[in-house]
């Protein structure tokens, strides 16, 4: 029969396309192996991975693998215990929590989300926005780019006749969670007819895969909005908008405006979870520069686990502020201090 | 079939009444237990699958059908536009596909001279093993951007009367671009197959048709397409499983709309693969879990479906072709 033949290139393409694929996939950090000896294995949010990826190189006392697999991910395999750490930028919620069995969640890191615009004839980082006018973009209020709503806030700017497309993530992710967090205790309509999650039903706009999916489609589209990590903007060349504040301010998200959003948490108790949430911080001179789009990131580890020592010991130094300075260039600043003593005491807990 | 089966059983047992020799035991065993490990895989997929949509199974029923949308901050779920997107993309990519791949492997096969032929046949398998998230990111970052600007306007200022063809997307995601990037990637696997089909056409016939003076479309028509016309629908259903169960490709130039079923093919949507994918890893309760497995049931069914259907057809045409089921 000639068909062996062709049965042979076939099987010969596919275990390329197998092989090829799961060296891509090996390349990328994402096979998350049971660790052994001085090793510890994480898996989760893509937003932390880079600073992951920075302490890695600096911490010595034990190797860190680490998938950026998303958060939902993370959590689903540190409640498997197939990872000795999960990361999550959105906290758990009360059915992951329970799911997880006895994991605590430890604040460990600090950046923002950021709404990033491609409007034609606008210069970057020049369009202003208001939470009300972002949320009735992304409810399909507002369409156009000379939208009055919009040209009240950019009174210099001369703004195009153009369709605006809101992009938003197609993945479950934790920026989709920071970002309708915001929008939900911005706009009411928002909170009672889509909710904050770490995906939601989205009223109109295209979906991206991922924060370089989003990026990607932003970029390369006239007339889109979009949201993505800190990080992701600096490397992507995007242009970044302006948000105002509760105290009145537009602000870009800096190190400074996002450490002044986390003052939030000085004067708001931690509850015992350390679910906090400093999205759009109240209206008073403490946060005249707050960005109102920042949000903290979790490690989550199992209360009793075999690699306890070692778990504590890295988080430990993840904590303090060599670590915590390290990852100041890719805009995650540096925590407050009763964040980092609150989550000490959180990894105190945790025993072998 | 007869013939078929008396060389079969010869083969089995070369020596008719002496014992099975050992060897002849240990192969019977070996390959018996190879057998029964695929066919006991695919009980246990499709128990777990089964097992982990019952949650969804019991509180959507079979309304999960045609419920549009994905709200899981408010439970309201449904796979309706999965299935619209995920057939609108595979069927599509198959309407696409097919006439080029048949074009492909009738020029290797026929027309194409000898030293256009092996190099040409490799570039065509070398499709088949990009990665597909490769293929993805292509589609967002060049494909997209280039049928938005180009194909999607022309298309519209021309054929807009059709309603398939509507207002062209803003970004260069959704249907249509999926659609494309489905037909780059089932292509090898059509033409490749057809290749071999059209080489497995009797030499005799063809040149028969030749000396009785027929040109070569004359022969390509006559002979070549009828003989190979049962195995063309195999490899196209072949092509259309894949496409259907293409998850990472897809997600990434669909424009992940979970929420819309439209006639208009510019516009964004999500397929029953690329849904799973995306979500999966990040569902937020038990019941999104249980969602997703009912719309990995209902890929099953559907793959199912096909293939049967795809077994039929080619044994209907086999059989009045007067030919055994290749």
């Amino acid at each position: 029969m000639p068909k062996n033949g062709m049965l042979i290139r076939i099987t010969l393409a596919l275990a390329a396309a197998a092989v090829v694929s799961t060296l891509a996939v090996a390349g990328a950090g994402a096979a998350p192996a049971k660790s052994s000896g001085g090793s510890l294995t994480g898996a989760g949010s893509s937003l932390i991975a880079p600073a992951v990826a920075v302490w890695s190189q600096l911490y010595k006392n034990a190797t860190i693998n680490y998938a950026a697999i998303g958060s939902g991910g993370g959590i689903a395999q540190i409640s498997a215990r197939n990872v000795d750490f999960g990361a999550s930028d959105a906290p758990l919620t009360k059915s992951q929590g329970d799911g997880c069995h006895g994991c605590v969640q430890i604040p460990w890191a600090l950046t923002a989300t950021s709404p990033v615009v491609n409007v034609p004839g606008v210069a970057a980082d020049k369009l202003r926005l208001t939470g009300t006018v972002l949320a009735n973009i992304y409810l399909g209020n507002v369409t156009q780019w000379n939208d009055p709503a919009i040209k009240q806030l950019n009174p210099g700017l001369k703004l195009p006749n153009t369709k605006i497309t809101p992009v938003h993530r197609s993945d479950g992710s934790g920026d989709t969670y920071v970002f309708t967090n915001y929008l939900s205790k911005v706009n009411k309509t928002w909170k009672s007819k889509v909710g904050c999650a770490t995906s939601v039903s989205w009223p109109t706009g295209v979906g991206g895969n991922k924060n370089d999916g989003v990026a990607a489609i932003v970029r390369s589209t006239p007339g889109t909005i979009g949201y993505v990590s800190v990080a992701y903007t600096i490397a992507n060349h995007l242009s970044l908008a302006r948000l105002k504040n509760a105290a009145g301010q537009y602000v870009l998200p800096t190190i400074n405006t996002i450490e002044a959003s986390a003052q939030l948490v000085k004067s708001a108790k931690i509850p015992a979870n350390n679910k906090i949430s400093i999205t759009n911080p109240p209206k008073s001179k403490e946060y005249e520069h707050a960005y109102p789009l920042a949000t903290f990131t979790y490690v989550i580890v199992p209360q009793s686990s075999p690699k306890a020592v070692q778990l504590k010991a890295f988080v430990t130094w993840a904590l303090g502020s060599r670590a915590q300075s390290s990852i100041k260039r890719l805009v995650f600043a540096p925590m407050p201090s009763v964040v980092v003593k609150k989550a000490k005491s959180t990894l105190a807990t945790i025993h072998s | 079939m007869s013939t078929v089966g008396a060389t079969g059983e010869a083969a089995r047992r070369p020596f008719p009444g002496r014992r099975a020799r050992l060897g002849d035991v240990l192969l019977q065993g070996v390959a018996g237990l190879a057998a029964l490990g695929a066919f006991v895989l695919i009980c246990l997929i499709a128990y777990k699958v089964v097992d982990g949509s019952r949650l969804s199974l019991s509180t959507f029923g079979l309304g999960f059908l045609r419920h549009v949308g994905w709200d899981p901050v408010h439970n309201r779920l449904g796979g309706a536009s999965f299935l619209f997107g995920t057939a609108a993309t595979s069927l599509g990519a198959l309407l696409l596909a097919t006439p080029l791949a048949f074009g492909i492997a009738l020029y290797l096969t026929e027309l194409a001279p000898r030293w256009i032929r092996g190099p040409v046949t490799a570039l065509v398998e070398t499709l088949a093993a990009i990665p597909s998230v490769v293929i993805g990111l292509w589609g967002v970052i060049v494909l997209g951007p280039v049928l938005r600007d180009h194909v999607m306007p022309a298309l519209h200022s021309t054929l807009g009367f059709i309603p398939l063809l509507g207002t062209p997307s803003a970004t260069g995601t959704g249907i249509f671009t999926a659609t494309f990037v489905l037909t780059i990637m089932i292509l090898p696997i059509v033409s490749s197959i057809s290749c071999e089909l059209f080489l497995g056409v009797p030499a005799e016939l063809k040149e028969a048709a030749l000396g009785l003076g027929a040109t070569r479309w004359e022969m390509v028509r006559g002979v070549v397409v009828p003989y190979a016309r049962g195995g063309v629908a195999a490899a196209m259903i072949l092509g259309l499983g894949r496409a259907v169960g293409e998850a990472i490709a897809v997600a990434q130039v669909i424009g992940g709309v979970d929420n819309l079923v439209s006639w208009n093919l510019f516009n964004g949507g999500n397929t029953l693969a690329g849904k799973i994918a995306l979500e999966f890893q990040s569902s937020t309760s038990s019941l999104e879990t249980s969602s997703l497995f009912y719309l990995a049931l209902i890929l099953l069914v559907f793959s199912l479906v096909m293939n049967v259907f795809a077994q039929v057809v080619v044994r209907r045409v086999a059989r009045r072709q007067g030919l055994v089921a290749r």
